[in-house]
């Protein structure tokens, strides 16, 4: 026994080390751990050996069976190598290899045969904002990587606040940027732009935002840490809670059909004030009540009237202008939409599920 | 204790503290409406959804039922408790040997020692509130704080008396380096933000947070030392957040307590005890015990105009009475007391949120917007990003997006530096440590993933925002566009078709031949635009995709589009495309 598993591994050395190609040494793997690979063999015959032997074959056959998978994996990185070294020679002029290039159908049918997709959550925002341009909205870029000053405290969530809990945050270090520690942060919502978008425009302002978001959340079907959210802002005389319920309708019946009941309902966000969620019908059951939904009804959008405080943060006078926050989670809004069973799909990247769109 | 955000409400003592005009499916139905979410109902209990709320009142059987009384104009069942009526008003007593050394974060510090009691079961109505409130019942002596503390949401704690050194409480702050055993048997270590209650000679438990092991009330104990404090919220959250203590205890001192309250609820445990057998022997307060009424002058035009709705005023009258604030009408208003509990009302909006929940938002009508459109702002970045990917679509490819970060993978096989990239300091798990500063190697990821389930060509793009630190500034957040190609040997050659299309608008950037250890020696470019590199092209070196498992020719191009030059270029021109 000992001289049979000696004479694999010698003969099986050198086969490995004169291997010319990966094909090569995935033959010689199959050969030695396939399923009736040398290797995968010996051990059944060990019940026919008796003790006393085994307590030096076995060691042997373990420490044979591992030198030939280091060896295989080590000429493996050497064919590789040999391989990469020849990389140089593979110098080409580049150019357009389909001509002329402004002909979609002829590069579409190159590169993929049936055409490529949009992504369902950029067809979606799309859409969004086509329909709140419509009402005169326009879109702000505000930064992903913010301070703590205006993803919260401007917006009347001091430090220590019970109602940091409604955002489970995560923390940014940037040693150049030279702010303090726990200053920096990603934001946890759009609202982070509410109080620079006053800053930087005068009343009336109908301003939108449309990014990514990110929150502390371990990931699960419904779950996501990195996620997209809407929001406008919108201030201007008189504007009151009517405007808000319009709103709602306005943005619910384009996306679900006209048939949606809208209402809201008290809830408290620290940044307005009378603060409201918004509830759209269930799409589904039609408001009878269903696995989905909590007894008829969608929780669908977060929305109040700005706090006076925070339109004091960003220099407008309560007492002359009022305003609206109302905003949503794209991905809620896709999945009920588009019938996307697990959030994670977004993000996933999987082309299985982008082509369906 | 584990941690609980929301409220259960006991239904029988609900109805014993209210006398309700409606059934309780009503109650039930109405809260969401007009107060607060609901989570669980049972036939025990209705739990509110407290997550992040304001309300501290609701944490409370009394506060609650002041609110079900208003939204369904029915009477609450009870009488506030005078200041003449507490329990130690009416004899003479000895005060309780207490010091505290930081009143600054203890407004209100209360002890009373109670003698000749003994540890039994509680009664089943104890068991049954505290049970449907979800708090374990656990012997008559410990039950009292629990059940005072849901009454009137005021945290209680009893010490055994025979445990602490002297009979003499201290409240101070941690000093480094001091150690506790809380009730849990852990050892926990303190710092100087974390306030204590200690005797002579050792810490007896976290104030706010957690009792400790050696001071519990055990089946031996006749005489407790009952504590009812206020701390300084923020100081018991920061202690409860770094312990991971969160406690039933902990939440109320964080979402605050008043000091009427707190004197009510001592009285009515003390009262409990004594009808237990126990004598009151000594009662000291510490701190000052008036509470001011804050006033707040509400407009009735304000009140309308942020609506958007004429509710008459009887009916707001009516409404603010029902929520027990004391009216009294003046010109075009009304000047208001609001109820001593109601610590989120502070301003005249806190008060319309008042009116228009009670009157109902669902009854809030739809009313276009007015007013004039503002002026434009430049939308061309957004148009161009959109417009980009329309035209990608067209010549075949596919949208991907991915996340923010870069894997563990991508950062060892790519052999990122980390102390180039900005880090999450409390990072879900490592893959989602650092933020990306390019977007191709999570294309390339997506490339071998999408390999693995059978696809034979690839052809994806990405457009979002890296990130990159600089200097005494946030962080820079630029847009990008990445593009990846796995579709043959001359995967690089139709790259470069699609990219002189975008080169047509793009401008002029012109390829120059870089070195780059991630990339083919001899099929790789960077990308320039006046004088600046602004991307780059080429093959991704095999030596990194066979890493991701990756045996054919991957092409990529990275791209900056947040030149603004650029933008105002290529939205003229991609149009056309």
């Amino acid at each position: 026994m000992e001289d049979k598993i000696s004479g694999i591994k010698k003969t099986y050395l050198d086969k490995i080390s004169s291997a010319k190609s990966l094909g090569d040494l995935d033959e010689i793997f199959l050969a030695l751990f396939g399923k009736s690979g040398e290797i995968t063999q010996i051990p059944k015959e060990f019940s026919k050996i008796p003790k006393e032997d085994l307590k030096t074959i076995a060691p042997l056959f373990i420490q044979t069976k591992k030198e030939l998978e280091e060896a295989i994996e080590k000429r493996r990185e050497e064919v590789r190598e040999e391989k990469y070294a020849k990389l140089s020679d593979e110098k080409i002029v580049l150019q357009p290899v389909l001509q002329p290039v402004l002909q979609p159908e002829r590069l579409q049918a190159k590169i993929k045969s049936d055409g490529g997709h949009l992504h369902p959550i950029t067809q979606l925002e799309h859409e969004i904002t086509e329909l709140f341009r419509k009402l005169g909205f326009q879109q702000f870029n505000a930064p992903h990587i913010d301070t703590t000053k205006y993803n919260f405290e401007l917006l009347n969530i001091p430090e220590g606040h019970p109602a940091m809990d409604l955002w489970d945050t995560l923390y940014v270090e940037c040693k150049k940027c030279n702010v303090n520690p726990g200053e920096l942060l990603l934001r946890t919502h759009t609202s982070n732009a509410q109080v620079r978008i006053m800053e930087q425009n005068k009343p009336p302002i109908r301003m939108m935002i449309l990014d990514r978001c990110f929150r502390y959340e371990n990931l699960d079907a419904r779950h996501e840490h990195t996620f997209d959210q809407f929001e406008i802002v919108y201030i201007d005389k008189k504007v009151n809670m009517t405007n808000l319920q319009y709103l709602s309708e306005y943005f619910l019946k384009a996306i679900f059909g006209t048939d949606i009941k809208v209402r809201m309902l008290p809830k408290y966000y620290p940044f307005v004030e009378p603060g409201a969620a918004v509830e759209g019908q269930c799409i589904f059951c039609k408001g009878k009540g269903c696995k989905i939904c909590s007894k008829g009804w969608l929780e669908l959008t977060g929305a109040g009237m700005i706090h006076p405080q925070v339109l004091k943060n960003g220099g407008i006078d309560p007492n002359i202008y009022s305003g609206i926050a109302w905003g949503f989670g794209i991905y809620r809004i896709a999945l009920l939409k588009y019938g996307v069973p697990d959030v994670r799909q977004f993000l996933s990247g999987d082309l299985k599920f982008l082509e369906k769109y | 204790m584990t941690e609980r955000e929301n409220m259960k409400v006991s239904k029988s003592w609900l109805l014993e503290l209210t006398k309700l005009e409606v059934s309780l499916d009503e109650v039930v139905r109405l809260l969401p409406l007009r107060t607060i979410g609901t989570k669980e109902i049972t036939e025990d209990f209705i739990e509110l959804d407290m997550k992040g709320y304001n309300r501290a009142d609701l944490l409370s059987m009394r506060g609650v039922t002041y609110e079900v009384a208003a939204i369904t104009d029915s009477k609450v069942n009870f009488d506030e408790t005078d200041e003449n009526e507490y329990i130690w008003e009416s004899n003479k007593l000895p005060q309780a040997k207490v010091e505290v050394e930081c009143p600054k974060l203890v407004p209100l510090y209360c002890i009373a020692k109670i003698s000749g009691l003994r540890v039994e079961p509680s009664n089943k109505d104890w068991v049954k509130k505290l049970e449907d409130c979800g708090v374990r019942s656990v012997n008559n002596l410990a039950d009292i704080t629990n059940l005072a503390m849901l009454e009137y949401g005021q945290p209680m704690h009893a010490f055994d008396a025979g445990q602490v050194k002297d009979e003499v409480l201290i409240v101070r702050t941690a000093k480094d380096g001091e150690q506790i055993v809380t009730l849990d048997e852990k050892k926990r270590d303190l710092i100087p933000s974390d306030i204590l209650i200690c005797d002579s000679e050792k810490a007896l438990g976290l104030a706010g947070v957690m009792g400790g092991k050696n001071c519990e009330v055990t089946d031996e104990t006749n005489t407790i030392l009952l504590e009812a404090a206020i701390f300084d919220p923020i100081f018991i959250r920061k202690t409860a957040q770094r312990l991971n203590l969160p406690s039933e205890a902990s939440r109320r001192f964080q979402h605050g307590l008043t000091k009427k309250r707190l004197l009510q609820a001592l009285s009515a445990a003390i009262k409990m005890y004594q009808d237990l057998g126990g004598n009151l022997e000594a009662i000291s307060i510490i701190g000052d015990t008036s509470e001011p009424t804050k006033k707040i002058t509400v407009n009735q035009g304000r009140v309308n105009s942020l609506i958007g709705v004429d509710i008459k005023p009887e009916d707001i009258e009516n409404y603010l009475k029902r929520l027990y604030f004391g009216v009294k009408k003046i010109e075009n208003g009304w000047e208001l007391e609001v109820p001593y509990y109601r610590l989120d009302v502070n301003i005249e909006a806190d008060v319309i949120e008042e009116i228009a929940r009670m009157y109902g938002y669902e009854k809030i009508p739809s009313k276009k917007l007015e007013g004039n459109i503002p002026e434009k702002i430049d939308q061309k970045l957004f148009d161009f990003i959109y417009n980009l990917k329309i035209s990608l679509v067209d010549l075949g490819l596919t949208e991907v997006q991915t996340y923010s970060f870069y894997s563990t993978k991508i950062l060892s096989d790519l052999g990122f530096r980390n102390s180039d990239l900005i880090k999450v300091s409390n990072p879900m798990s490592s893959e989602t440590e650092y933020l990306r500063d390019m977007l191709w190697p999570n294309l390339l990821e997506k490339v071998a993933f999408n390999l693995k389930q059978g696809y034979e060509s690839i052809a994806i793009f990405e457009v979002g925002k890296v990130y990159v630190p600089r200097e005494n500034d946030l962080p820079e957040e630029k847009y990008k566009l990445a593009i990846a190609i796995a579709d043959g040997d001359d995967s690089i050659q139709k790259l470069y078709t699609i990219f002189q299309k975008l080169n047509e608008y793009f401008g002029d950037t012109k390829l120059e031949a870089g070195e780059s250890e991630l990339f083919h020696p001899v099929r790789a470019w960077q990308l320039m635009k006046g004088g600046r590199q602004v991307g780059q092209i080429g093959e991704v070196h095999p030596r990194i995709t066979n890493k991701f498992g990756i045996e054919k020719r991957v092409a990529i191009i990275e791209l900056e589009i947040s030149n603004k030059q650029a933008c105002d270029l290529w939205s003229l021109k991609i149009r056309n495309l």
